[in-house]
């Protein structure tokens, strides 16, 4: 059973989930250091700043002689705007095509050599480029990561090539894939003005228009050590890290970033609703309402707010016991399956949306009724002790084993981090969401989910007979 | 700074840990009712993954494609004194995890549990019981039937699905590996509570089962543990080998015409089982050809220099008796055919001479590569487990970094013109291809 709490992510290869961000030990110690920027240590986690602005943030983890770096910029769709959507993403992928000093294609070689992994990937709130090498090798990838943060060099011959690349990257998630698109265009109506709607990728219009001197003067707005985060886990020592960040990192000049306008989303004054049809045998269903965030959120009952829709989200799909599962897929079996997602650490608004598929014979209406018995339950009636405690115990289980892999561990720092989030939100996040009340929980359920806040996105098949084998056409082969 | 220098340092000895070290200390013994158990100590985080694995999966349906998965699938669902969810209550409100998975060599069931003492004995305690006295019920079967046949329709909308399809038709004809792990429309139909008993029954046996621990829990307690897991099991016996595929005798070339904007391609052959002995030689090439993302020389040729697709891949599927080796893209229907050619230049031409160079640098990321591969307990259940499964030698992980360094581009170009021939090969290609 899919859980919930996924990031939307575009990336290479990568695709990575989990956001509960807790802790247990407190043991915050600043240090009386003389240095301008002191490494402060808090639950296990270093930080620092360097003097042109950038973030570093080390956490050590010595169960294997490994290291992740990553760099991580404040910029991905959300700070785009039409006619250039996907230009962020577009620059990820140019950004392996070579610096004044390392050749096109020749970072991904030294990293290879090292006997590294590294990749990249962007989403509507950052961009992060990340190897994996054995520890030894930890100051050659900051030396190539820091070069290509001001020295990129952007060719049109490269570029014409990667568009391609780009292209064919949209048609193979979004254009060939009805419930991507499903998702593309709910969220392009549950948003009118913010942001927020831009796809990750980019409308195909706009990355068939981009120019060469579109990425150039991204590069040159966003990529500066001020608007950066460098996060660093595994068998190090934050000392070092701090040597090689001054010596390799420290070298840029910091930028004047401006940061983009606030292009707040306008109010929702009915039901939004969109129906697309597509080469699909069986229709599906998003429901989404409007929501803070814990970003968004201006004040302490704000955050309380995004932390009660937290846990509202775990007690409908934390889990295969949680309640939709058990009662629309398993009880009514009017539902084949049915999602929540709620992603509380969204730098801008985002939606709590609901997404399902009906069993066969179920209308689409009629899937949605099943959702709205659901939100009233949650509206009426105060949600048990005992479904509370579940999602505390998952919480700080996820906790023990995030610490598995040095990757989640480190994704969850940065992230964070380029949402404009302190740190100590990782410290503090099962205390906040143990102090989630019922009554707070049923507060939220009914201040956003309402039927003149709904926005509602249905794919139906579009009849098209899905043509039938007949080129199966086999020519020559004998067994 | 002093102050910090010192707990920082303290921190990390405190946390020097065994999986650190190159030989992984892997213990293995069987069962008294046969079973054969992988065990590796892992204390650092306070939390054990274990993992039951049966030679049960798809392979093994016979004609009712899908019966291995439904079986696995229904493991969870009930028991004698437990409701599904009242099962699943139990898991997760100690934050354990429970889950399934069936591929075409086995069933597995896995548990990742905190190890508090409170905690893991709630968790096993369930888990024994799911595993070794499970319930298959009407009601529920047929809810879980239903949802997979919509599963099944929403796949034939789905290229990549079809072409997949395709491939393994294709290749295995009527071998028990040809068909999907998850069965056809027409015989998931078919299948009853009393199927998945008897299929149960004979199948999810001590004799024939496998346990993989991996945490923090000492050699006493993953005794214990793997002895209570098994002990409730009937103690039956090991299903026959399966039978060897008859590879292809000439190329062979299957279009699908379907109406994607992009062609979903395969280029395959049958390749080789666990444990063959051109499995260095054959893992190394790959990389070169296609197994190591940026640096292969597929994403060189069709990405990088030509723009036309997102991704392409080589990949051997080592399974118990061979599985195939395959080449897969997909690109818009108008660059389809040069695609093709493309592919199968590049093969060509890496059959015959790949550079020194080339083989040096996959040779350098391989082995340095090594510690990445072992650096969480899952990734070490993963191997440890896919060891004690394929009867490989229990310093594998040793070998192979030392078997890597050894081979040489005469060993590769060998095993591979053995292996891989052009002219016996199938194509697939799903799309409106041009």
């Amino acid at each position: 059973m899919l859980k919930r709490r996924s990031f939307f992510i575009i990336a290479l290869s990568s695709i990575f989930s989990g956001c509960a961000l807790v802790s247990n030990i407190d043991n915050t110690s600043p240090t009386s250091s003389i240095s301008k920027t002191p490494i402060v240590v808090s639950d296990g986690v270093a930080s620092f700043e360097l003097d042109n602005g950038l973030k570093v943030i080390v956490k050590q983890d010595h169960r294997a002689p490994v290291v992740v770096h990553q760099v991580w910029y404040k910029v991905g769709s959300n700070y785009e705007h039409n006619g250039i959507t996907g230009v962020s993403h577009m620059l990820e992928h140019m950004m392996f095509k070579g610096t004044k000093s390392v050749k096109v294609g020749d970072f991904s070689k030294k990293v290879s050599k090292m006997g590294g992994q590294e990749n990249a990937f962007t989403s509507s709130d950052y961009t992060a480029y990340y190897q994996v090498v054995g520890k030894q090798h930890l100051e050659s990838v900051m030396q190539l990561e820091a070069d290509r943060m001001r020295n990129l060099l952007l060719d049109e011959e490269q570029f014409q090539k990667e568009r391609d690349v780009v292209t064919e990257e949209r048609r193979l998630r979004t254009d060939d894939n009805p419930s991507s698109k499903l998702y593309e265009q709910f969220n392009a109506i549950a948003f009118l003005n913010s942001p927020q709607r831009i796809p990750v990728i980019g409308w195909m219009q706009d990355i068939r228009n981009w120019q060469l001197q579109d990425l150039q003067s991204w590069y040159e707005q966003w990529y500066a050590p001020n608007n950066a985060t460098l996060v660093v886990v595994g068998d190090v020592d934050p000392v070092k890290v701090k040597e090689y960040a001054e010596k390799y990192y420290g070298i840029h000049k910091k930028s004047n970033i401006m940061p983009p306008k606030p292009q707040l989303e306008i109010p929702q004054i009915g039901k939004r609703a969109i129906t697309i049809k597509g080469a699909t045998k069986l229709p599906s269903v998003i429901m989404g309402f409007q929501v803070p965030s814990l970003v968004t959120a201006s004040n302490e009952d704000g955050r309380k707010e995004a932390y009660a829709l937290d846990v509202l989200g775990d007690i409908l799909d934390g889990d295969d016991s949680a309640r939709l599962t058990k009662f629309l897929v398993r009880g009514s079996k009017k539902l084949a399956s049915v999602e929540a997602y709620y992603r509380a650490t969204s730098r801008l608004k985002t939606s709590f949306s609901f997404s399902m598929t009906p069993s066969a014979g179920v209308t689409p209406e009629q899937a949605q009724q099943q959702v709205w018995q659901e939100i009233k339950k949650l509206q009426t009636q105060k949600v048990t002790k005992k479904e509370l405690n579940r999602v505390l115990a998952q919480a700080e289980a996820a906790y023990v084993y995030r610490q598995d892999s040095v990757n989640g561990q480190a994704m969850v720092l940065g992230s964070l981090a380029s949402v404009g989030l302190p740190i100590s939100t990782l410290d503090n996040w099962i205390d906040n969401i143990r102090k989630v009340t019922p009554e707070e929980i049923q507060a939220v359920a009914k201040k956003y989910f309402t039927q003149d806040t709904l926005t509602l996105g249905i794919l139906l098949p579009n009849g098209e007979k899905v043509k039938k084998l007949r080129g199966a056409s086999s020519h020559g082969g004998l067994r | 700074m002093k102050s910090l220098i010192k707990i920082i340092s303290l921190l990390s000895i405190l946390l020097i840990s065994s999986i650190a070290q190159a030989a992984l200390n892997i213990q293995t013994w069987t069962t008294q009712n046969g079973s054969k158990v992988m065990y590796l100590y892992a204390p650092e985080l306070a939390m054990v993954d274990i993992e039951l694995k049966f030679d049960a999966g798809s392979a093994r349906d016979g004609k009712q494609w899908g019966l291995a998965s439904l079986t696995t699938g229904l493991l969870g669902t009930a028991t004698k004194n437990m409701t599904e969810n009242q099962i699943s209550e139990n898991f997760n409100e100690i934050g354990a995890k429970f889950s399934s998975a069936v591929s075409k060599d086995a069933a597995t069931i896995s548990l990742r549990s905190l190890t508090r003492d409170k905690i893991l004995k709630q968790s096993l305690a369930t888990f024994n019981k799911v595993v070794a006295k499970p319930v298959f019920n009407k009601k529920i079967l047929k809810r879980e039937k239903a949802r997979l046949v919509l599963a099944l329709k929403q796949a034939q909308t789905k290229p990549r699905s079809i072409a997949s399809k395709a491939m393994w038709q294709g290749l295995y004809g009527k071998h028990p590996y040809a068909h999907a792990t998850s069965g056809s429309i027409k015989t998931v139909k078919k299948i009853t509570t009393k199927d998945l008993s008897r299929f149960y029954k004979k199948m999810f046996v001590a004799k024939n089962a496998q346990v993989s621990i991996v945490g923090n829990v000492n050699l006493a307690q993953a005794k214990k543990i793997a002895k209570q897991i098994t002990s409730r099991l009937k103690k039956g016996k090991k299903p026959p080998a399966i039978s060897l595929p008859n590879p292809l005798v000439k190329a062979k070339t299957n279009k699908i015409k379907f109406g994607s904007s992009q062609t979903h391609y395969s280029l395959s052959q049958i390749g080789i089982e666990r444990g063959n002995e051109d499995y260095t030689a054959l893992f190394v090439g790959n990389h070169i050809l296609g197994g190591s993302g940026f640096n292969s020389l597929l994403m060189e040729e069709v990405r990088s220099k030509r723009g036309l697709v997102y991704g392409v891949y080589s990949y051997f599927a080592v399974m118990k008796v061979p599985g195939p080796f395959m080449i897969s893209l997909s690109t818009k229907n108008s660059s389809a055919k040069e695609a093709d050619q493309v592919v199968k230049e590049i093969l060509n031409g890496f059959l015959r001479d790949f550079s020194d160079e080339k083989l040096q640098a996959i040779k350098d990321n391989l082995i340095g590569g090594f510690p990445l591969r072992m650096n969480s307990n899952s990734k070490i259940l993963g191997y440890i487990s896919m060891i004690g499964f394929y009867d490989l030698p229990l310093d594998y992980l040793e070998r192979l970094p030392k078997a890597i360094a050894k081979v040489t581009k005469a060993d590769i170009l060998k095993a591979w013109q053995k292996h891989i021939q052009p002219e016996r090969m199938l194509t697939v290609m799903v799309g409106d291809p041009k």
